[in-house]
Formats: structure tokens, C-alpha cells, sequence
């Protein structure tokens, strides 16, 4: 070491310092056409994992719920749902007006509850899931019928299925002990909503058994009681979220049945191209006022055989029978149907299940065996695409460098020909991630909501490449790195 | 002829599909009124009350046919005399008649988009049996 070397290494700091505040834009311009693929790919693959898993200002998430709603109203819904899950599942409500008619105030005692349920086996369901709570130890002598109740469905062969209660803050037991005792089986109701709209369902719950919780991991309500009941087509295993598709063409009966009386539509009937507008612009117009699938009153039930209706609701259906009750805090909104009472939240997971044949869509992808979750889907999905619009980006600087050697073209046909390039580009990135992204979910059945971001933020790259952005990052950075452009004398570049 | 056969097919099909229905209508014609003409499920519940206790069931065969409604509950039970005992049986579990109209369900279900929600909490509990003071 000489005694020069301390200020020849201050002079080359001081070099670098000036080059990183006061860059040579002539120098940045030039090197910047001699960015490496490498380093195209690189950078848009940091931009796409930053908005990925960072999430920033919620951005992620909201995109993915908001599209997928948007899908839900405008496509999956109205035309690739199908009804297969429709026609055999029915809702058995207490509602407002069967506590009127009936002129039986809330809560009702047991008694009641068992003729209910009776009255549902009358009309040989295929199998019925109780979505009240029996949690507290009334005083009430008619338990003993519900009991009783529950040895008849036994006895018809009809399944019947109690929930549990969760997170009860004074250990009480999840169905009352005379209840659990019977060994009916008892499901876990939770559903899952995100700022109060149900849009997933979750695959594994709490698993209770005769003398109240039990340990492990169970099935959730839903695929528990398709599982059961669908042996033909096996529930594939459940390793995420359920991703709700909520069906848009209501239950034919429901049409009619509310039109007989309410001076409102199930949905409004419009155009394809309004319906767009409403989706995107007034979303409260668009969505439908009616339950997906059949809503059958249990006054109805308990009247008897006379009704016309109910021989094509009830039997071989599966029936959740539920509550639809003012101030029982037991609603939620659906992304289609505005607010509802959750017992359609269990039935329209189950109709997924029915309709999919078990394989319903969820927010995780299995690949050759492993899972991936979310986010990890999202940037495999991803890099395919960075891939090629990187190599097409440099295809397109290769092409410019070339055609800058030739004559100059006059301004407006450079205009109109970089509008062209620009929306060819955008549109280009756009079908690309959408092909991948239906390619994701017919082959492993990942939800729109997971794989949609990926579309936006395609189109963002793709922005980020037409305005050069990490061509014009390499340019910069390795001119600071003391890189020089062709042609330029380290002399000169100093 | 072919014409005639496929008439004559036509009418047996008929009269098989309305048999249960003539049959239902015919009988009990000797009750004028509401009326409960038979068992429908394979046990009858009696209740004491139109939402009291179960006093006990009876199987279908055992279970008389023909009796003349008494009283209609507002919940639908309805009431008849076995044995000389005023009972309650629960109308889903029995075939019956009523003479006048039949009450209209009706619901208006187009209710969903409304985005209100309740801001407060049933007050459940107002109706609970009271446990019975032993004496």
C-alpha cells in the first residue's frame, strides 16, 4: 500500500457520491439499452412480491375481494354456476311471519322444535341439519320429545345433524348433554367473514362428540355433512378456505313464490351491458333480493300435507332447517344477495360441494403433492409471465436500437405507432395472466379471488415496461456502479 | 283403434293418479266440517294443549279414522276426541279436511338486498316456561 492509496480511494468515493446525486443523463440514457434480461426480469419479479406479500394499503386484499365479487355478479354467477347443487338442497325457515301466523313467540321450547322436525320427516328428506343451538340447560319438560325426535330420524334412516356452540365463555357444553347423549352428530357452525361479507367457508372446525368437545381437527359443517351423504363423489382433501361461489339464478320456486305476494322482484331483469354498469357503478342495484336456494317457511311444513309445493322441495333434498329472526344477530351479507340469514351461508356451501362434485375452489393450489397457500400461488403464477414480457421487452429494445440505425419515421405515425405498441402491450400482459389464471383454477381448482391480483398487476408491469422503468433503474445504477456507455474514455466519463 | 288405446291408457292412467284423492274425498263423507280422515306418519302424537306436552303417541293402525275436528289452533294443531279425551294432534301428522279456505302461506322473500342491518339484540327468553314452585 502506498502512501496515494487514502486519497485516491477518497477520490473514488467522492466520484461515486457525485455520480449517485448528480447523474450523467446522457451516460444513464445510453446504458440504459444495455440492460440485461436478467435484470428486467428481476426487477419486475421484486415489483409483483412487494404488492403480493406486503399487501400495501390493503390493495392485495380489497382487489381480490372486490373482483371477486364483480365475478360472482356478472360471470361465475349468471353463467357458468350451474344448478346441480340447487335442486337438492332446501332451507327450512322460522321467520317472522311463521312466529306470527303461528302465534308462537320466540324462543319456541322443544316440543315445537321436534314437531318441526318431525313435520320435515314426514316428507322423507335425504338428510336435515339443524342449525339452531341448543346450548342453554332450559327448564322445559318437552325435551324430551326433541330427544325422542332424534330416535326417529334414527329409526327412518333420515341423517340429522345438531351444531355445537363455540367459544362459550362459561364452559357450558356445546348441545345440551341430553341432547349430545343420543350420539346425534354435532358440526361446527363458524363461517368466515371478511368486513362482514361471506365470501369463504372454512374447510375444518371443532370436532364435538357425546360428552362435548372433543380434541383434533374436524371437518366443517358443510363438507362433513357432504362427505356424508355424497360417497359417489369422494371430498377431495381440504387443505385451505373454501372460496364461496354464490349463484346469481335463484331457485325457480323462490321467483314464484315471492312473486305471488312481494311487490319486488327476486332480481331485476336487464340488459347484459346495464347489468355491467350497476355491477361496477351501483352495486346495490345489481345484486339479487332473494335466497339462492329454496326457501321453504316451516308453518308451511307444520300445516301438513296439502301444500303442492313442498313434495318437489323436501324429499331427497337436504334440508337445513334454520331461523330467519329479527335481532338474532345471525346474518350476513353475501356478495350477491345482500343481508341474509347465515343458514343460507352453510346451504350455499354445501351447494358448492354438490355442484363441484367435492372438488369445491379454495385459496390454496396442491402442485406434484405440496401446498401452496395464497400467496406463494400467486407468485408461481407470476413468474411464467414476468418471464415472457421480459423477453419480450428486450426483444422490443433489440428492435428499436435497429430501427433508430434506420431512417426516422415522421412524428404522427411514431405516435400512432407507440399508441398501438402501448395498448397491444397492456392487452398483451392482461390475456396473459388471465390465460394462467384460468389455467389455475380449471387445473387445480385456485379461486378467482387468488389468482385475479396477478391480472392487475400484470398490467402494471407491463405499464412499467413501456415507460422503461427498469431499464432506465439499470442505466442509473450502473452508471454509479462507473459503468460508460460505448465509445466513452474512462478520461471522458470522469 | 290405436286412436281408442292410447284413450283408454290415457283414462286408466287418470284414474290411478286421482284413486288416493277420491278415496281421501269420499271417505268420512258422513263429517260435515273440518276433519281428520287418517294417520299420515307411522305415529300420532297427542299433545294436551295446542303447545303442551306430548301425552303420548299412537301407531297409524292404532289410530281411529274419521274424526271431526273440534277446535283449529292459531298454530295449525288441531283437535279431536279419541277414547272421549279432547287431544291436540299436529296436522302434519294426519291426513285431514278442512271445509272452509285454506289458509294462504305467503312470504315476501325479496328482502335480501337491503343492506340495514338490526343494531340490537333480541331480548330472547320472554316466553321461557317457568319452572313449576314445588310444593
Amino acid at each position: 500500500m502506498t502512501s496515494s492509496d487514502p486519497s485516491r480511494t477518497r477520490g473514488r468515493v467522492a466520484r461515486f457520491w457525485e455520480r449517485v446525486r448528480r447523474p450523467n443523463r446522457e451516460h444513464v440514457e445510453k446504458l440504459k439499452e444495455r440492460v440485461p434480461f436478467w435484470f428486467v426480469a428481476l426487477v419486475l419479479f421484486g415489483f409483483a412480491l412487494l404488492q403480493i406479500v406486503l399487501n400495501p394499503f390493503g390493495f392485495s386484499d380489497l382487489t381480490q375481494r372486490y373482483t371477486q365479487d364483480i365475478s360472482n355478479l356478472l360471470i361465475t354467477g349468471p353463467y357458468l354456476y350451474p344448478a346441480t347443487g340447487r335442486g337438492q338442497v332446501t332451507v327450512a325457515v322460522v321467520d317472522e311471519a311463521t312466529l306470527h301466523d303461528l302465534q308462537m313467540p320466540w324462543p319456541w321450547n322443544y316440543s315445537a322444535h321436534a314437531r318441526a322436525l318431525d313435520a320435515l320427516l314426514a316428507y322423507k328428506p335425504k338428510a336435515v341439519v339443524v342449525d339452531f343451538l341448543f346450548v342453554d340447560s332450559r327448564p322445559d319438560d318437552s325435551l324430551s320429545e326433541l330427544v325422542e325426535e332424534i330416535a326417529r330420524y334414527k329409526k327412518a334412516g333420515v341423517p340429522l345433524y345438531f351444531e355445537g356452540g363455540i367459544d362459550l365463555p362459561f364452559g357450558e357444553a356445546p348441545l345440551r348433554p341430553e341432547l349430545a347423549r343420543t350420539g346425534v352428530p354435532i358440526l361446527d357452525p363458524s363461517i368466515e367473514t371478511y368486513d362482514g361479507v361471506v365470501r369463504q367457508y372454512p374447510s375444518s372446525g371443532r370436532c364435538f362428540g357425546r360428552a362435548g368437545l372433543a380434541p383434533g381437527q374436524c371437518l366443517s359443517l358443510a363438507p362433513q355433512v357432504y362427505k356424508d351423504i355424497y360417497p359417489a363423489h369422494p371430498l377431495e382433501p381440504l387443505n385451505g378456505e373454501i372460496e364461496l361461489v354464490w349463484g346469481t339464478r335463484t331457485a325457480p320456486f323462490n321467483v314464484t313464490y315471492n312473486s305471488r305476494t312481494s311487490p319486488l322482484p327476486c332480481n331485476d331483469d336487464t340488459s347484459f351491458w346495464l347489468r355491467i354498469y350497476r355491477a361496477f357503478f351501483d352495486k346495490k342495484t345489481a345484486v339479487g333480493r332473494c335466497p339462492y336456494n329454496n326457501y321453504v317457511p316451516v308453518e308451511a311444513l307444520m300445516a301438513g300435507g296439502y301444500d303442492d309445493d313442498l313434495p318437489n322441495l323436501i324429499p331427497g333434498h337436504i334440508v337445513f332447517y334454520g331461523g330467519a329472526l329479527q335481532g338474532a344477530q345471525d346474518k350476513s351479507f353475501s356478495p350477491v344477495n345482500g343481508n341474509q340469514p347465515n343458514v343460507f351461508v352453510h346451504a350455499m356451501a354445501l351447494d358448492n360441494l354438490i355442484t363441484f362434485e367435492g372438488r369445491p375452489e379454495q385459496n390454496v393450489m396442491t402442485l406434484f403433492g405440496t401446498i401452496f397457500s395464497n400467496e406463494p400461488a400467486q407468485v408461481l403464477a407470476i413468474v411464467p409471465i414476468i418471464l415472457i414480457l421480459s423477453f419480450l421487452h428486450m426483444r422490443r429494445i433489440r428492435a428499436r436500437r435497429r430501427r433508430s440505425a434506420r431512417k426516422e419515421r415522421s412524428a404522427v405515425v411514431e405516435w400512432f405507432l407507440d399508441k398501438g405498441v402501448e395498448n397491444l402491450w397492456h392487452w398483451l400482459a392482461f390475456f396473459l395472466a388471465l390465460g394462467v389464471g384460468l389455467l389455475l383454477a380449471r387445473l387445480v381448482g385456485l379461486s378467482v379471488a387468488n389468482w385475479v391480483e396477478d391480472v392487475f398487476i400484470s398490467v402494471e408491469l407491463a405499464a412499467m415496461l413501456l415507460i422503461g422503468v427498469p431499464d432506465s433503474f439499470w442505466g442509473y445504477l450502473h452508471h454509479v456502479a462507473g459503468g460508460r456507455p460505448d465509445g466513452i474514455t474512462k478520461e471522458a466519463a470522469s | 283403434m290405436r286412436r281408442m288405446i292410447l284413450q283408454a291408457a290415457l283414462g286408466c292412467a287418470f284414474a290411478l293418479a286421482a284413486a288416493p284423492a277420491y278415496a281421501a274425498s269420499v271417505e268420512c263423507s258422513s263429517l260435515s266440517g273440518d276433519a281428520v280422515l287418517s294417520a299420515r306418519t307411522p305415529q300420532v302424537d297427542l299433545y294436551d294443549a295446542p303447545n303442551g306436552k306430548r301425552l303420548k303417541s299412537l301407531d297409524d293402525d292404532k289410530f281411529p279414522k274419521c274424526l271431526a275436528v273440534t277446535q283449529r289452533a292459531p298454530n295449525m294443531m288441531l283437535q279431536v276426541t279419541i277414547d272421549g279425551a279432547a287431544v291436540w294432534v299436529p296436522p302434519h301428522m294426519v291426513n285431514y279436511r278442512l271445509a272452509g279456505k285454506k289458509p294462504a302461506i305467503c312470504r315476501n322473500l325479496a328482502m335480501g338486498g337491503n343492506n340495514a342491518t338490526v343494531g340490537a339484540t333480541r331480548a330472547l327468553g320472554e316466553d321461557c316456561p317457568q319452572k313449576k314452585a314445588t310444593p
